[in-house]
């Protein structure tokens, strides 16, 4: 049955050149954006850290006094033969090739502006390699004790530096009665009716704390002489965090660890108050950043040491401060020329001014943090109210389940709506109508409250609705009242969820701008603002003002240094939401 | 077994829980209340002060003028939306072509030729593209892309340009289309892509002939919001586009057809609709003016349009989705 086809079995070459040219395009495409945003973000380092005049001297120095005994930890910690080979490998490998192809193109194509092969080398080598190197290391036992002490100390500085920016517009001294007279006794009578198990005392405690704090609010103006401001933060925050602290590890280890842990940060935030005061620094910043810094730290400490594990972790923030003393000193002893970066101290804590070597991002960082806080609570609670009721409280038949229909769609219309018309929302309605005043931080607050509301809800429902419902049954089974299931069942189990949820909306919030301007937000602010109703400038706001100055030192400066304090700060956010969720996600 | 004396009380009708019940369940009811009252207080803001704005400037000439000047120096203020119009039209449309394809392409690799590994690294990447402050991007346009095109291919655009503006419009809005995308693609069952194999069909014919349209209703809508997401954009504008107001030349030639050269309106500054409402925030913020007004006008309109989408894309979506 021979026939004369040469393709007896009929069928025709396929061409693969096609299909593989649409692979490799389609890939192409989806790091397209990625690599379009990550040459500016490397170009706008380069400018806020003044990169460009970097000599390669100073970049050497800190490269091998810092970056290297850290990645040294990162592979001590992974353990694994095969990563340092393959670590070392690319390190290696990638100092030639990219300094090969640098030079290259610069002598082939074009110089390529304010970029050399080292700054190169950093960023689409270094950069990488270190970042996978650390997840690696994480994995490890000393990577992980090391990488959790170094977040509490990071996390503990930033919320003590928050919480210090808060008692620059809610007043100290109001806080202070508040707190005596309502939160205290109110905390106090709520944990012995959880000790003697005596509902009444729980029940009693929401009307007492209630009564303190009016009577706080009324007392605020008859009592004449207060404790000076340190005392108070003392008092209000440091006792009550490390008291917390003490308790919590007294709980797993006994007392004497928890009396470490609770006496030894106290302590030495009391005396850095003092000598702080002493040396005319902001005292009740020192010891909050102390206090929250050094309880979370003491009780990981004292946890780590007594799991035995990793011991050797503990050591990382050592060999970090050490290693920036040691390029510190070397940059100093051999006179080796360094930058001069926009990014420094004086930008984080000056004012905002004509000239740009002055300028400053103060003002506007404590209006941030304040409208973030406000911000913080009101979505939070508006957010989960809203997704409890659409998923615990309604049928999803009847005419309330098309009042949950209709809600829904309204939802997420909302979440649809551009940011420029809350702003027309938050002018007209906050600010003229209920004359909250054009510009203040309430008004800001307010708005972008509901801006980020719809984002809320439905991250929140999201939450809810991945609670088991045999928990629910469970619950109610044993009697439970619809609250009663919620409290107790489905929002502490959502609640990661919910949080993660609310921090990247709250992300969202922090970096909007449109709104802001629309309500008349102050493109300067000169002095930090003392009060919710004072005019306030924040930090998107600022970074839009400068952006309209025509110097260079503005243009590739200044708003470069307040580009990556923003973006700073939101992976910082970020990465905390994202934290929360791997640990829930590993937890259940 | 225990000796209990006391039955439980199981009818519940002590007072104070029903109290705390009903107190709670209506606390949540407000709380969603009020997510229904921003709704109806967007409307009834805007359309309060559009009101008063059209009883002095009529709707058509509001509509078909072509001259928008709310504070000029020199008296004889106009408000048409024509050149705002031409402003908004030409960052969206610049910024979808750049959105859709690679929006697109994103989503045909991650669904159909991405490793799980690499999905599940390039998914969260992507979101950043959407996460970045918009006034970020902006600066970015004015400060990097600009200088770097002129350099480069258009020397002769000016500081100011619609081109920058729409391409950093455009990767913002890449994870709009590519995340609904691949949740649309990914919606395909196997079966339709094992049948595809089955008749001989390569990886690219699976991909573009079988997935993409029967994903079409997911795919079409996700253009429609990235769209929407490019109309109302503010920041990115409003940094690196300038504020100019301007009518394009229209140009009577290429057999007498009347043009309009591309370079004419993406290399120069103009204005959008978001731009014209945040200049007008320069000026006095109480109330009452004919500016002021025209702010609320212009959200009236921006609003009713991204809505309008937004309910298409809604439609669209729902009825045309392929039941599998």
């Amino acid at each position: 049955m021979a026939t004369d086809n040469a393709n007896a079995d009929g069928f025709g070459e396929v061409s693969r050149v096609r299909g593989i040219v649409f692979e490799y395009l389609s890939f192409g495409a989806s790091v397209f954006g990625l690599v379009a945003l990550g040459v500016l973000l490397v170009y706008v380092a380069i400018d806020a850290f003044d990169l460009a005049n970097a000599s390669p001297e100073w970049l050497l120095t800190y490269f091998l006094t810092l970056v290297v005994p850290f990645l040294a930890f990162c592979l001590y910690s992974a353990n694994d033969r095969g990563v340092t080979r393959r670590a070392l490998g690319a390190l290696g490998g990638g100092l030639v090739a990219v300094a090969a192809l640098f030079t290259a193109v610069e002598t082939l194509v074009s110089p390529i502006p304010r970029l050399n092969w080292q700054l190169a080398y950093l960023f689409v080598v270094g950069a990488p390699a270190t970042a996978y190197l650390a997840y690696v290391g994480s994995g490890g036992r000393v990577g992980a004790v090391g990488f959790g002490l170094l977040g509490r100390l990071v996390g503990g500085v930033a919320i003590g530096l928050a919480v210090g920016t808060l008692f620059l517009v809610f007043d100290p001294l109001l806080w202070f009665l508040a707190y005596t007279l309502g939160v205290l006794p109110a905390v106090g009578l709520y944990a012995v009716g959880r000790r003697r198990s005596t509902p009444r005392a729980q029940t009693a405690a929401a009307p007492v704390g209630l009564a303190g704090l009016i009577a706080a609010v009324v007392l605020r103006d008859v009592v004449s002489t207060y404790p000076s401001d340190l005392i108070i933060y003392l008092w209000t925050v440091a006792v009550p965090v490390a008291a917390a602290g003490g308790l919590l590890v007294a709980g797993r280890r006994g007392r004497t660890a928890a009396a470490v842990v609770a006496g030894l940060p106290l302590a030495v935030a009391t005396a850095g108050g003092f000598l702080a005061a002493g040396a005319g620094l902001p005292a009740p910043t020192v010891l909050l950043v102390l206090v929250l810094t050094g309880v979370p730290t003491a009780a990981y400490v004292s946890r780590v040491v007594d799991a035995g594990e990793g011991l050797a972790g503990l050591g990382l923030p050592l060999l970090l401060g050490a290693g920036v003393i040691a390029g510190a000193l070397i940059v100093e002893a051999w006179g080796v020329p360094a930058p001069d970066p926009w990014l420094d101290g004086s930008f984080l804590t000056g004012a905002p001014s004509r000239t740009p070597t002055d300028a400053g991002l103060y003002p506007a960082i404590v209006g941030s943090v304040i409208i973030i806080a406000l911000v913080a609570v009101l979505s939070f609670a508006l957010g989960v109210g809203t997704s409890v009721f659409l998923e615990e409280y309604t049928p999803e038949s009847g005419p309330l389940g098309t009042l949950t229909r209709i809600l829904q769609v309204n939802i997420a219309n909302l979440a649809a709506v551009p940011s420029v018309v809350y702003g027309l929302l938050g002018l007209g309605l906050f600010a003229n109508l209920l004359g909250l005043g054009i510009g203040t931080a309430v008004t800001a607050a307010l708005t972008l409250s509901l801006l980020i509301l719809p984002i809320t809800i439905i991250s929140a429902q999201e939450a809810i609705r991945s609670v088991p419902d045999d928990l629910r049954r469970g619950s109610d089974a044993m009697g439970a009242t619809r609250w009663q299931t919620t409290k107790n069942v489905v929002l502490p189990e959502a609640m990661p969820g919910v949080l993660t949820g609310t921090i990247l909306a709250l992300g969202r919030a922090i970096g909007e701008t449109a709104p802001l301007i629309m309500i008349g937000a102050a493109t300067t602010v000169f002095r930090a603002p003392d009060s919710l109703f004072s005019r306030f400038s924040a930090m998107p706001m600022q970074i839009y003002t400068w952006a309209g100055f025509p110097q260079a030192d503005f243009r590739y400066g200044v708003v470069a240094a307040g580009v990556i304090t923003l973006l700073i700060i939101l992976v910082g956010m970020n990465g905390t939401a994202i934290l929360l969720r791997n640990r829930a996600e590993r937890g259940s | 077994m225990t000796d209990s004396t006391e039955s439980p009380d199981l009818s519940r009708r002590g007072g104070l829980t029903r109290l705390k019940e009903g107190t709670y369940g209506g606390l949540f009811a407000a709380c969603a209340a009020i997510t229904l009252l921003t709704t109806a207080a967007i409307f009834v803001t805007l359309l309060s002060d559009a009101v008063v704005f059209f009883r002095s400037i009529p709707i058509a000439e509001f509509l078909a003028g072509t001259n928008w000047s709310p504070n000029p120096a020199g008296g004889g203020q106009a408000f048409g939306i024509v050149p705002l119009l031409i402003g908004t039209i030409t960052v969206t449309v610049t910024a979808a072509f750049i959105s859709i394809p690679v929006g697109t392409l994103t989503a045909i690799y991650l669904s159909e030729y991405a490793t799980p590994n690499a999905r599940s690294i390039l998914k969260p990447l992507l979101e950043i593209l959407a996460g970045i402050p918009t006034v970020v991007y902006g600066y970015f346009a004015l400060v990097y892309v600009t200088p770097a095109l002129k350099a480069t291919l258009f020397p002769e655009m000016s500081t100011f340009n619609a081109l920058a503006a729409s391409i950093m419009v455009g990767i913002m809005t890449i994870p709009m289309v590519s995340s609904i995308s691949e949740d649309a693609m990914s919606a395909v069952p196997d079966e339709l892509r094992q049948a595809g194999y089955g008749l001989g069909a390569t990886k690219f014919e699976v991909s573009t002939g079988i997935v993409v349209p029967a994903s079409i209703s997911g795919i079409a809508s996700s253009y429609i919001l990235a769209v929407s997401r490019a109309i109302g954009e503010t920041m990115i504008v409003v940094v690196a586009m300038g504020a100019q107001a301007r009518m394009p030349e229209v140009q009577q030639a290429l057999f007498g057809i009347p043009f309009v050269n591309p370079a004419d309106v993406l290399l120069q500054s103009g204005m959008t609709i978001t731009v014209a409402m945040v200049q007008i925030t320069g000026g006095d913020l109480t109330g009452g003016t004919l500016p002021y007004n025209s702010m609320f006008a212009l959200g009236l309109a921006l609003f009713a349009v991204t809505l309008v989408m937004n309910v298409i894309s809604d439609i669209i979506a729902q009825r045309y989705r392929e039941e599998y």
